[in-house]
């Protein structure tokens, strides 16, 4: 059991605001997913609620005990660093036996502890080698059997992947969300990277500038974004967003004009995604010129000029186009998102 | 890639040899003629008449019967108790490095692992003291020294030689730390480390290069210090160099001279070997900094 609570959790460096009123509970045994860019204050976050870092204002809570003065190795947490953090000196075996040597476990299960969580990221043919022989993938393993060997009641994972080469990203991926859901531990998960974050998490929150953006289920983050920063992040491609005018119900910008909206008149960001909207031959909402064609294998995506920005659509895997070619696109209201053109907030359920 | 792309033209090879050569003549030849003339009595060393006579002992054989003799040895040891000054040199010596690498390693961890502005000037400071000419300092002590009446002893030299080694091995040892990824402190914290356990079960098995090589320069300077030991320490409590000085400061009776000599090279030779034995640790130390996280 170990539900998380973060309660206006701030961070802030001088005048530099890390992370701003952080507020969450995290659930127990969910598995929470912290996505935004390099320097939104995700990894931040985490290490406040590892007791890396102290928060400037707000409590940590850990199973309902405040821990914001705990030092780390008292919080019951396990963490995975993005650079792995072995210890050069030890090998494989003594690097996963190091947190049972440390918490002064008795040594009789030490053997048979490290074995299991060995076992579970498959690297018991490398007991014996040092990290500095290892690949890159099998020292992210050994970095994990050293974070479940404890049995902690909390997982932070720290861009876990992100050292690792494509392929190997896809099966460790696969390997931690099965191991999560094996050890039934609450974990949470930070990472830049929006695929990822849709495919692992029970909830995403999608951070920005160290403010929270949206917190919610991987579809709802993607059907419902809250504001134009979560549309142009989450999705690939992502949402398309176009400027325009609002006027009794129409949406028209330079190319494209669409009816059938019920929102006041006034400037609006229009946001609708790739393979929602379709190639017609004629009568769409959007005509336009073909800005450039990419062939996807399963799909072909088509990219045009509109209201100021290139907006993207997938058509089928045997259209073809060339450069340059007039184009017609249905975009319905029906799969529209309208945003505030100001705040970029959204506008419409 | 083939050898022959890596071959010099002979030469080149000539001159490479020849450089070498010379070189290492220049700087082993006082050594090794040290060493064969403290065999020699002192006429024979320090010839007037005849500089072969270095060479070839003919004093010493019409003295002792022999090319070669002990004489100068059983002088410095025997008759004036050299061993005595050995072994202050060892207690100094192993007191220095043991306080200036406990002090240094954990200042230098404390220093590298802190967040704030204040370190960088702590060690600048540390810098200047360290670039103060060491008689400076000497003289500053010797009116308290003597005020509280505790010139002469050992204790007080090492307490000088810790004080003006203290800002090398800070500096060193500091650089050192930072080239280990704090990431290991952190794994380690939580892994259930307190800061000290960190460091003391995952940081300095990692820094030995560091602590090895540190040490040793602490260790040579705590060695061959003249300044700092001449000035404090009393005729009893003489380390080494110091006492080397004494004798050749004595040279009006005949044979003491090579007392010096002898000593010289009883002094010497004890850091061929240190070095010697660790000569890999200094070069890893020195060149790769630590392992890799």
């Amino acid at each position: 059991m170990a539900e998380i609570v973060l309660k206006n959790v701030c961070k802030r460096w001088g005048s530099f605001i890390g992370v701003d009123d952080f507020d969450l509970t995290i659930a127990d045994q969910e598995f929470l997913v912290l996505l935004g860019p390099s320097g939104c204050g995700k990894t931040t976050t985490m290490r406040m609620i590892a007791g890396l870092e102290t928060p400037t204002s707000g409590d940590i809570l850990i199973d309902g005990e405040r821990v914001n003065d705990l030092e780390p190795k008292d919080r019951d947490i396990s963490m995975v660093f993005q650079s792995y953090g072995l210890y050069p000196n030890m090998n494989v075996y003594e690097n996963i036996r190091f947190p049972l040597k440390v918490r002064k476990v008795p040594a009789a299960e030490h053997d048979e502890r490290v074995k299991k969580a060995a076992a579970m990221v498959e690297l018991e043919p490398f007991m014996h080698r040092k990290p500095a022989a290892l690949s890159g993938g099998q020292r992210q393993r050994v970095a994990l059997a050293r974070a479940i060997v404890r049995e902690p009641n909390v997982f932070l994972m720290d861009e876990p992947l992100s050292n690792l080469d494509a392929k190997l990203r896809v099966s460790t991926r696969a390997q931690i969300k099965n191991l999560s859901h094996e050890l039934k531990v609450t974990t949470i998960y930070v990472t830049h990277d929006q695929i990822e974050a849709m495919t692992l998490a029970d909830r995403v929150v999608v951070m920005s500038k160290g403010i929270v953006q949206q917190v919610g289920t991987p579809t709802d983050i993607y059907d419902n974004p809250a504001n134009t920063f979560v549309a142009s992040f989450i999705g690939s491609p992502a949402m398309n967003l176009v400027d325009g005018t609002m006027s009794g119900g129409t949406f028209t910008c330079e190319g494209m004009s669409i009816s059938g909206f019920s929102a006041p008149d006034g400037k609006v960001t229009l946001g609708f995604r790739a393979e929602d909207a379709q190639v017609v031959d004629t009568g769409g909402e959007l005509n336009a010129r073909v800005y450039s064609m990419e062939l996807l294998g399963d799909a072909t995506m088509v990219t045009v000029r509109c209201g100021g920005a290139l907006v993207s659509v997938k058509a089928g895997k045997e259209y073809r186009s060339n450069i340059g070619d007039d184009v017609s696109i249905t975009v319905p209201s029906s799969i529209c998102h309208l945003f505030d053109a100001e705040s970029g907030e959204r506008l419409t359920g | 890639m083939s050898t022959a792309a890596h071959r010099r033209p002979l030469p080149l090879q000539i001159a490479l040899w020849v450089f070498i050569a010379v070189w290492f003549m220049m700087a082993a030849f006082p050594f090794f003629w040290t060493l064969w003339g403290s065999f020699k009595v002192e006429l024979d060393f320090f010839s007037i008449a005849d500089w072969t006579n270095a060479l070839t002992g003919a004093n010493t054989q019409s003295t002792y019967g022999s090319p070669f003799t002990t004489a100068g040895y059983e002088g410095a040891f025997i008759q004036n108790e050299f061993w005595r000054n050995s072994i202050n040199t060892f207690i100094v010596c192993f007191c220095v490095v043991t306080v200036s690498l406990t002090i240094g390693t954990l200042g230098g961890y404390a220093l590298s692992r802190s967040g704030y502005k204040y370190v960088f000037w702590l060690l600048i400071i540390a810098l200047m003291f360290r670039a103060l000419p060491q008689i400076t300092l000497v003289s500053g002590y010797l009116p308290i020294f003597f005020d509280w009446n505790i010139w002469g002893y050992l204790p007080t030299a090492i307490l000088v030689l810790v004080a003006i080694n203290q800002p090398f091995t800070l500096w060193m040892l500091h650089s050192f730390f930072e080239s280990i990824p704090k990431d290991l402190d952190e794994a380690a914290k939580v892994d259930g480390c307190t800061q000290f356990q960190a460091f003391r079960f995952v940081i300095i098995p990692v820094m030995w290069p560091g602590v090895i090589t540190t040490g040793l320069f602490s260790f040579l300077l705590a060695y061959n210090d003249f300044v700092v030991t001449a000035l404090i320490l009393n005729e009893g409590n003489r380390t080494m160099v110091p006492q080397i000085a004494a004798f050749l400061g004595t040279t009006y009776t005949e044979g003491n001279v090579m007392f010096a000599v002898a000593a010289v090279v009883s002094a010497t030779a004890p850091l061929f070997i240190l070095v010697m034995f660790f000569q890999r640790q200094i070069v890893s130390g020195l060149t790769a900094g630590a392992v890799k996280g």
